[in-house]
């Protein structure tokens, strides 16, 4: 029942985790970030399977990084980062034992000056939404954002509607996910929003 | 031809191994590269063959490649072999990040590196890396520069100061004679820039300088900061050699 | 692996050695002709799944294989290190298989790991982990981190996810650059670092009485009696743990054992202290 949603706003894109660690009956942990920064201007948020998450994370990290330092400190653009994680997905569902993880890639394009964010699903789907999100907070959220979203939000618009977001979900979700850590993806790079 | 190096992995009878010696000699044709410590830096420099006339020398690979946001690696020898190195290299320091959650020493990468030239020197269908290198940078958390050296049968060694390729002799005497302790970063860019001035004739654009500080920074030089340490240099030098003249007068 | 193994070792599937087979039989009176070293394999197509079904006592109460399962565990960092207290119950089913078990693995003077779940995997990966410490300290030069020693047993057993491994452990230590660090480790591959933690089937009722008085600024005797008395809590109301507790104190000088305490002379001894435990007469 893990959170993770994402939004697109005009110049960046934010990125919403809970911060629940369950098994079984109890929470583990109250401080799990969900996310890994895969280079400077690319953030995967990452639900699933226990075990299968973080091992496909830090791998796609470990590979967007190894592209990094091959190609000159050339950064993978959002669009082939989600590609590559597309294609790994794809690949895995076939193999003898395949990942079960569904991401989200908020992503900022520094050549055309553009933010993205990607929603891929463990059967390698993709596509690049305005705002997307994963599991059962999807069921609430993607109402509640067809309503209120509007194109070229700021920021600061986008966090108020991720507000409203978090809001419906501590209402009617059955458990509790323990907040949500918050981060934006713009051209700066990859920042926290503290206070959630 | 004395039968003993048709086969890499074959001893000759006085126990020297001819395929790696021979790698060796691949080295001493490479272009010249440089290492040097200072008090908080690293500073590694290389020359740099001229461009041809249609070359383009903005895709052309440079020496000085970066291993992990806190190394380089400059070597000499077989640009080809390296760049198989290197990248063996890279590979190994994610694969570190990604199973140690932290990032290689310097210790590590280059006794990474000489493993892997000395298993090209003990396997069969295969032959040594025609190359050695110099591996700078900073351990993560730390201030201490290191700087290592590896040569093509996997030996490898801390210096102080180094250079290997072409005319590497001359350019280590030349640091053994000038090298001092806790240089500051201006004077070992310096003391770098004038070694290699031993050997290359050409002046400040053939030859390439990366400086590497604690906390992943790595500063390349480009031509017109190298020219000024040059023309720094030549003139430091005329001034010596009209001081030599007046007393000889 | 094992439809390879089948492709190799059954005899219908080889045309070639079928014919050379039948070609003997009519000469030479022999009814087969071994062309292909074999092993030979249980008559399983997937072995997790028979695992599964012989092993698993939740689905299938009747099952053949029970394999020790309850315990409570704990771990929690606290101002002046890390306290681990475990009970000492092994059950099989509904059988009490021994009350002296020892599940906390000394890893080496600086690393302890706890035990939940297969008594097997978690004896063995755990001193495995204890040999692959070793060969990193005398490679480095430096001893390894809780980070890295907690990653290597997580991606072990996740290279063995889906295959029967069952563990849940807590592999607890205190290095120069890291301090005291506790990671919980399971079999699923789930690797998560925290100040405290409760494993096994009592761990509800650990969690209880730890989370309620525990806090970061506890003495050394406080802590070590709270570990104690959470164990005893998870015992009191927990089938399948009890037995004694063994309690350890991790420092930046290593581990100190805190002796085992039999639960059934400290229970009294604490309930008449603390006036606690109630609902027992006595």
């Amino acid at each position: 029942m893990d959170i993770i949603l994402g939004i697109k706003v005009e110049d960046g894109t934010i990125i919403a985790t809970s911060k629940a660690a369950t098994r079984g009956i109890s929470v583990l942990k109250d401080s799990d970030d969900k996310t890994r920064a895969l280079n400077a201007r690319n953030l995967i948020a990452y639900t699933g399977e226990s075990g299968d998450t973080v091992q496909f994370a830090e791998f796609i990290q470990a590979n967007i990084q190894l592209y990094s330092m091959r190609e000159n400190d050339i950064e993978l653009s959002p669009k082939a980062t989600a590609s590559f994680v597309r294609n790994q997905l794809a690949t895995s569902l076939r193999s003898r034992k395949p990942y079960q993880v569904n991401v989200l890639i908020a992503g900022y394009d520094t050549k055309t000056d553009t933010a993205s964010l990607n929603w891929i699903d463990y059967l390698g789907t993709q596509v690049e939404l305005p705002y997307g999100a994963h599991g059962y907070a999807a069921f609430y959220a993607n109402s509640l954002l067809d309503k209120h979203y509007r194109k070229n939000m700021k920021i600061e618009e986008g966090l108020g509607l991720l507000k409203l977001c978090l809001k419906e979900l501590e209402t009617r979700m059955p458990i509790d996910f323990k907040g949500v850590y918050v981060k934006v993806v713009d051209k700066d790079g990859i920042r926290s929003i503290e206070g959630y | 031809m004395s039968g003993y190096d048709s086969a890499l992995s074959i001893f000759s009878p006085d126990g020297h191994v001819f395929q790696v010696e021979y790698a060796s000699e691949a080295v001493k044709r490479g272009t010249c590269a440089v290492g040097v410590k200072g008090k908080e830096c690293v500073v590694l420099g290389c020359e740099k063959r001229t461009t041809l006339k249609l070359q383009d020398p903005r895709i052309t690979p440079s020496k000085i490649c970066k291993i992990d946001n806190h190394a380089l690696l400059v070597f000499a020898g077989l640009n080809a072999d390296a760049r198989i190195l290197v990248d063996k290299a890279r590979v190994e320091a994610q694969s570190h990040r990604l199973t140690l959650e932290d990032a290689v020493s310097i210790e590590y990468l280059t006794k990474y590196v000489a493993g892997v030239q000395q298993k090209y020197t003990q396997s069969g269908g295969v032959r040594p890396f025609g190359i050695a290198t110099i591996i700078a940078g900073f351990d993560s958390n730390d201030t201490v520069p290191k700087l290592y050296q590896t040569e093509p049968s996997g030996v490898y060694n801390a210096w102080k100061a180094h250079a290997i390729g072409k005319s590497s002799k001359t350019v280590r005497e030349f640091l053994e004679k000038h090298y001092e302790e806790d240089l500051d970063d201006d004077k070992s860019v310096k003391l770098t820039i004038k070694s290699l001035l031993e050997v290359v004739q050409t002046g400040a654009k053939n030859i390439e300088v990366s400086v590497l500080k604690a906390g992943n920074i790595i500063k390349q030089l480009d031509v017109d900061e190298i020219k000024k340490y040059v023309d720094e240099i030549e003139a430091e030098k005329e001034a010596e050699a009209e001081k030599k003249k007046k007393s000889k007068d | 692996m094992n439809s390879i193994a089948s492709q190799f070792t059954n005899n219908n599937n080889n045309i070639i050695r079928n014919e050379i087979n039948s070609v003997t039989h009519e000469f030479a009176q022999q009814n087969s002709l071994n062309l292909v070293p074999s092993i030979t394999l249980p008559p399983i197509s997937q072995p997790t799944d028979f695992l599964r079904a012989h092993t698993d006592d939740e689905t299938n109460p009747d099952c053949k294989i029970k394999i020790a399962h309850g315990t409570t565990t704990l771990a929690f960092r606290y101002q002046g290190g890390i306290i681990v207290a475990v009970d000492s119950r092994a059950t099989a089913g509904n059988w009490i298989a021994s009350q002296t078990v020892n599940k906390v693995i000394r890893i080496n003077p600086f690393l302890l790991g706890t035990m939940a779940g297969g008594a097997a995997d978690c004896q063995y990966w755990e001193t495995w982990l204890g040999t692959q410490c070793r060969l990193h300290e005398l490679r480095e030069k430096e001893r390894i981190s809780v980070a890295a020693a907690s990653k290597i047993l997580g991606n072990l057993v996740y290279q063995y996810k889906g295959m029967g491994l069952s563990m849940g452990t807590m592999v607890c230590g205190y290095t120069k650059k890291e301090g005291p660090t506790i990671y919980y480790v399971d079999s699923d591959g789930t690797r998560l670092k925290g100040d405290l933690f409760c494993v096994g089937s009592g761990q509800t009722f650990a969690y209880g009485v730890l989370d309620s008085e525990y806090k970061w600024e506890l003495t050394d005797e406080e802590a070590l009696y709270l570990g104690k008395r959470s164990i005893l809590a998870a015992t009191h109301r927990d089938a399948y743990s009890g037995g004694s507790i063994n309690l350890y104190h991790v420092t930046e000088k290593g581990w100190i054992y805190h002796g085992n305490h039999n639960v059934g002379d400290i229970f009294w001894d604490i309930k008449e202290q603390e006036k606690s435990f109630n609902n027992v007469d006595g």
